[in-house]
């Protein structure tokens, strides 16, 4: 009966989507939460394991669009291989593999519990289970973790340069040269951490950081043994510690995983091992791989970002498809920023007549519309991170295509009644982008702003153009349009790099619109040092308006991705930590 | 003949070199005279925020730093003697022949390209096998007869190939006989041909036929103007004269003295498309040195696109060294 | 991969001067032969039609100019209303054709397909035209001096166009554009312009060979002849010689291959439209509104969308090659 509703509903969904009226919306547009657990339905992976069996064997076929900037646990900054890596490499804490809520809250990994910290909020302590083996059988100690840390991008980034280096920056001792350039005989020479016993690491830090516990999810806390450290060959075959260890790599076509014999399902409740083999293909076009998982032949989309245009078309087309689709909240926000440094846009309300011009339907549209690309933003923080709270100071949500009349007289306030002249900086090679670039440059044209596009390539954006203040300066780019994802799930884990004025930095800069708001960082300061939660989201909402008043973030859309569940695929479900299916639990039907 | 060699060779040797200096220069230079520093260009290769003191060790990693005869002397070295690099822990040894490290992936970029080989040599050749017989074939049916149905028809349609883009069909056989009629499910999947011969072929069938429709149209519309030119010579007319039958005419005579152009032609392209079949290898998505190549080229990865231009030319200098020496073989007057 | 910009459908050797046949002559003979190759070409009725249609290409080219400042042709203002938002799908039939939108609106925007087609026109014919002169231009002025001059001279430069030849072409033009993507103002220009002149500089830059090699050959065959000799003799110097002894008799072989050189062009700028280093929107060239389809897959749901550019490119390919085709039969005195 349940059942039946739900296909009904998603056929009334089909029907209306031309009044976006489906998939929009903070329910996600679903009604399948009291949906059967185990069917497949439209969006039934949100909520619902799909499939569930404990079916074992077979081959599981993996395809990415790209390469994955490194498969070594300590080099990676890409959330899909935060996801993947848990199959070989366990960090010390993980995200609880369930879906919907549950799905962001934090478990033991390695570890036996979550950290300890001291009355100081100066240490904080974690306990790993004992008897863990990698998959040469040799025991792992914290002393294996500590080294993962030594070797990673935090103090190693010459040799592992592409992970983050949050370690670095909050345990003592930053000066620490990395575990290659270690002289201390065992190699344990990083006085950040303790290892007063095999079970034991003890993290020091140099300012209260109440965050701690999601640092220590990250891959590069997974144990690295120092006699099997091959630096930045590493990665060709990490040393594995949880349920896969790697067969074969070919760092252009991709690489396979089969089962680690020494991994034991006791000692690792929350990860499954069902399937022999794992294949991954690296560089397979995307529109390659949606017709290969429609047609079967291959079973995920590792990306983990949807389908592209042509299957987005077929999968809502057509009722028997669309039961094998969700569409999953991603974490992230599309944004323009709008650069504090670049004239007129010094100006705050020349700022103020671009947040209104812009017609924020077209913006949406751009990014894939209101199911493959998301729903109106109105705030910096989307609403999966914990700190939103609803607000919508330009009228984003309520006239989204523009406020001609207010973008005008902000244009007054700002002494630019004609307008004025800008350049947009987009990616060239990210089709969306440069789609919501031309749709700002049109709106803006409404009101008497010209506006010019300049396309970079993605992969020097940050390092060599749009995060470059001086480039941005030099080359009027007023407008920078980017895309963020949280580190973490929560205000911090987001804010922090976009929006701290202390951030800004000469190259591969971040806070793209050059916010400096001493009252911005000092609200940062104090979140990080506030323990009790409800009160540091509180902060986070808080440092959000403030955003919105300076007017340097135009929120474009909270990302949704609408991602082909392949009935070839058993335990699916969409892990809001990472915004797409839990790799750790997928199995073959 | 042996003196005839060795000076190609050399010469093929020289050349090879030529061409590495210029694309060495190239690369050197075009992203200074855009306008980025040393500093900007080390920047891509050390993560998402990278210091100052980060920044700069990745520049003297890899030798960014260095003056450009420096860099380019070290490249040469390493192809020739081989190179050792920092990986971390130790310094790992490249055997020669030694394209450097990728910057990206950290990767020598030999085996790299070596792994693709295959895919883009299975593609070339059986494309090739293809477009040489219906091309050719076709090509020598319309001249036999001129004017007639069938060498208009096979004209119109040699012409439309040469006038459409290969992506554009490609992506039309794509979207016809694998999404709309799935006849091949799994075309682009690159499976090496020793693991399984079948899945090998049907993943390949599309890119064939897709590039060898191109080429069949060029090598028809050629083969045709050259057996007509040929038909008209006077050796043929004294064949004729010689009251020798029409068949034998038209294939110990005609075919022949059509055929050795074509081959030489034939050799060329080869040469090229095995150095990477750029635009079949992207819109079918196989992993070959044409995607390799393009991959490299939007990672910016300087060793890798020093090495695939390099791997690329190497075949067709080699190709032009084969047609050479084979003419060489057939006509001694080459040799001069 | 050659493909794109395949140099050897040129290489025909139907117009290489027979033996016996004067390829041109004095003066007054090389009129004649002028109006024999015209009445030639009168008759070629596929020649005629494909010289009907560049002109009208060039016609609405050149008009799209002033139509789109005039309002006429509008190639930028949405119509969101007629797309469905969640597909991108323009709304109606057959990608929105409508009586205000007879070509229908490209997907996701709702811009007027007929405006941007007929405009794109504009961005096609002027790189592939100048691309074009600029190859016409170095490879006459190569081929010329190599082959009259001969010697070191010959041997230098045929030993450049060898290098030349060697490079994996297309791989060369992708990093080069790529490379220069990454700026948005260098050597004094900025967005489309200093796109648009860097693509006419690489794709004109890297053809010049195949002429070179062709009118090297003319060249070669020329200088030997009768009234070359009789030039000399009555004292004229070299250069004398070239501008009006040879160059006169160059035309013919010249006008045939830029001819072909043109489609050639269009198709190699596309090719890199397609793999992202050419232009792209909101320019709406053909090959970026055909990257277009292929990065966002358009061509699976609204066909109207490739088909409109993708016939575009194709008419405007085939019509050159006609015309190439044609020329080439009325100037070889052997081919009737």
């Amino acid at each position: 009966m349940k059942r039946k509703n739900a296909v009904a509903f998603a056929a009334v969904c089909a029907g209306l989507s031309l009044l976006t009226a489906c998939g929009s919306g903070s329910s996600g547009g679903t009604g399948t939460s009291n949906n059967t657990a185990g069917a497949a339905a439209y969006n039934a992976g949100l909520n619902n394991v799909v499939n569930p069996s404990t079916k074992a064997g077979g081959t599981l076929n993996y395809a990415l669009s790209n390469t994955p900037d490194s498969t070594d646990p300590g080099n990676t900054y890409y959330a899909l291989m935060w996801n993947f890596s848990r199959l070989y490499a366990r960090p010390l804490l993980t995200f609880k593999s369930a879906p919907g809520a549950d799905g962001l809250k934090l478990i033991p990994g390695l570890a036996t519990g979550l950290g300890k910290t001291s009355a100081d909020g100066l240490t904080w302590t974690y306990t790993i289970q004992s008897g863990l083996k990698f998959e040469d059988g040799s025991a792992i100690t914290t002393k294996d973790v500590k080294y993962a840390i030594e070797r990673s991008t935090n103090y190693a980034p010459s040799v592992l340069p592409n992970g983050p280096t949050y370690f670095q920056q909050y345990l003592t001792d930053p000066t620490y040269p990395g575990a290659y350039k270690d002289t201390t005989p065992d190699k344990m020479g990083l006085k950040g951490i303790d290892t007063p016993n095999d079970t034991t690491i003890v993290f020091h830090l140099q300012h209260p950081f109440a965050d701690f516990d999601y640092l220590v999810t990250n891959p590069q806390t997974a144990p690295v043994p120092p006699a099997k450290d091959t630096g930045s060959n590493y990665q060709t075959h990490p040393m594995s510690s949880g349920p896969y260890m790697f067969s074969t790599y070919d760092p252009n076509k991709g690489f396979t995983l089969v089962k680690n014999p020494q991994w034991s399902a006791s000692s690792d409740p929350n990860d499954k091992q069902l399937v022999n083999t794992i294949n991954v293909a690296f560089n397979v076009q995307a529109a390659d791989i949606d017709s290969r998982l429609l047609n079967g032949s291959l079973d995920v989309d590792m990306d983990g970002t949807g389908v592209q245009t042509a299957a987005r078309a077929r999968i809502l087309g057509n009722k028997a498809l669309q039961v094998k689709a969700d569409d999953a909240t991603t974490g992230f926000l599309y944004y323009a920023a709008l650069n504090t440094q670049v004239a007129p846009l010094n100006n705050v309300d020349c700022r103020k007549a671009i947040m209104y011009a812009v017609n924020k339907t077209t913006q949406q549209t751009a990014y894939g519309g209101p199911i493959a690309g998301g729903d109106i933003a109105s705030t910096v923080l989307p609403p999966t991170v914990s700190g939103y709270q609803r607000a919508d100071q330009y009228a984003a949500t309520s006239q989204p295509n523009g406020d001609t009349a207010k973008a005008k007289s902000a244009l007054q306030a700002c002494g630019q009644p004609n307008g004025f002249s800008i350049n947009i900086a987009a990616r060239g090679d990210r089709p969306k982008e440069v789609s919501a670039a031309q749709g700002i440059q049109e709106a803006l044209a409404q009101v008497g702003i010209k506006a010019q596009i300049q396309q970079y390539p993605t992969g020097s954006y940050y390092s060599t153009y749009a995060g470059v203040p001086n480039f941005v300066h030099q080359h009027d780019l007023g407008i920078i349009l980017g895309g963020w994802g949280a580190d973490w799930p929560d205000g911090f884990g987001f804010l922090s790099q976009i929006v701290d004025g202390r951030a800004i930095k000469a190259a591969g800069n971040s806070n793209l619109q050059e916010e400096n708001n001493p009252q911005v960082n000092q609200l940062l300061d104090k979140a990080t040092q506030t323990s009790d939660a409800t009160a540091r989201n509180k902060i986070y909402a808080q440092i959000d308006q403030i955003v919105m008043s300076d007017a340097t973030i135009l929120p474009e859309v909270y990302s949704k991705a609408l991602l082909y569940r392949s009935p070839n695929v058993t335990n699916a479900f969409v892990t809001e930590a990472y915004g797409m299916y839990d790799y750790t639990q997928l199995g073959k039907a | 003949m042996i003196t005839f060699i060795v000076r190609r060779l050399l010469g093929a040797v020289l050349m090879l070199l030529v061409v590495s200096m210029v694309t060495f220069a190239v690369f050197f230079l075009v992203p200074r005279i855009a306008g980025q520093t040393t500093d900007q260009l080390a920047t891509q290769y050390v993560g998402r925020n990278p210091s100052v003191t980060q920044i700069h060790a990745m520049e003297v990693k890899l030798g960014l730093d260095q003056p450009i005869y420096v860099q380019y002397g070290r490249f040469l070295k390493g192809i020739v003697a081989g190179a050792d690099y920092d990986a971390g822990p130790d310094r790992t040894h490249c055997p020669a022949p030694c394209f450097g490290y990728s910057f990206k992936n950290q990767q020598p970029v030999w085996p790299q390209m070596l792994s693709a080989l295959p895919v883009t040599g299975s593609l070339a050749i059986g494309a090739a096998i293809l477009w040489l017989v219906t091309g050719v074939g076709i090509g020598v049916l319309s001249a036999l007869k001129r004017g007639s149905i069938f060498d208009r028809t096979a004209m119109s349609a040699a012409l439309a190939g040469v006038s459409l883009p290969i992506f554009f069909t490609a992506l039309l056989s794509l979207a016809i006989f694998r999404d709309s009629v799935p006849l091949f499910p799994d075309a682009g999947n690159f499976i090496p041909f020793s693991e399984s011969p079948g899945r090998w072929a049907e993943a390949l069938v599309l890119p064939w036929v897709t590039l060898a429709f191109l080429y069949a149209a060029l090598y028809a519309r050629l083969t045709r103007a050259g057996m007509l030119e040929t038909m008209n010579e006077d050796f043929i007319r004294t064949a004729r004269a010689k009251g020798l039958s029409e068949r034998k005419v038209v294939v110990k005579h005609g075919l022949r003295a059509t055929l050795t152009p074509i081959v030489t032609i034939f050799g060329l392209d080869l040469g090229l498309l095995v150095g990477g079949a750029i635009l079949t290898e992207t819109a079918f998505s196989l992993p070959g040195l044409g995607r390799f190549a393009v991959n490299a080229i939007t990672n910016q990865d300087l060793p890798e696109i020093l090495g695939v231009t390099l791997l690329a030319g190497f075949f067709v200098v080699l190709a032009n060294l084969i047609v050479d020496v084979l003419y060489a073989v057939v006509d001694p007057r080459v040799r001069y | 991969m050659a493909a794109p910009l395949e140099p050897l459908d040129l290489a025909s050797p139907a117009s290489e001067p027979g033996p016996g046949e004067p390829a041109g002559g004095t003066a007054i003979q090389g009129r004649s032969l002028a109006e024999i190759a015209w009445t030639r070409l009168k008759r070629d009725r596929w020649a005629l039609a494909g010289g009907v249609v560049i002109v009208l290409f060039v016609v609405i080219a050149v008009a799209s100019v002033f139509l789109k400042s005039a309002g006429v042709l509008d190639i930028s203002t949405y119509h969101t209303d007629l797309i469905d938002h969640n597909t991108d799908k323009p709304l109606g039939f057959f990608g929105g054709l409508s009586l205000s939108h007879p070509f229908g609106v490209d997907p996701q925007y709702g811009r007027d397909m007929l405006s941007r087609v007929l405009v794109g026109s504009q961005y096609s014919l002027l790189i592939a035209f100048t691309a074009t002169v600029i190859s016409v231009v170095i490879g006459v002025v190569m081929g010329v001096v190599a082959g009259y001059f001969g010697g070191w001279v010959d041997t230098v430069i045929n030993w450049l166009m060898n290098v030349f030849l060697a490079f994996p072409l297309l791989l060369f033009a992708i990093a080069l554009t790529g490379v220069v993507q990454g700026t948005n103002s260098a050597f004094g220009l900025s967005g489309d312009a200093l796109h648009i002149t860097v693509l006419v500089f690489v794709i004109g830059f890297f053809n010049w060979p195949y002429i070179g090699r062709i009118i090297r050959g003319q060249t070669l065959s020329l200088r030997e002849r009768e009234f070359v000799d009789a030039a000399r003799s009555l004292g004229a110097r070299g250069f004398y010689v070239l501008w009006h002894e040879l160059l006169p008799n160059l035309v013919g072989p010249i006008l045939v291959y830029a001819t072909l050189l043109i489609p050639t062009n269009i198709l190699f700028e596309a090719a890199l439209d397609f793999l992202g280093v050419g232009l792209k929107l909101p320019t709406p060239s053909w090959g970026a509104m055909l990257a277009d389809a292929v990065t966002n897959q358009y061509y699976s749901i609204d066909p109207e969308y490739i088909l409109v550019p993708g016939l575009a490119i194709f008419v405007s390919v085939m019509a050159f090659n006609l015309l190439g085709d044609g020329l080439r039969d009325a100037l070889d005195p052997r081919s009737h």
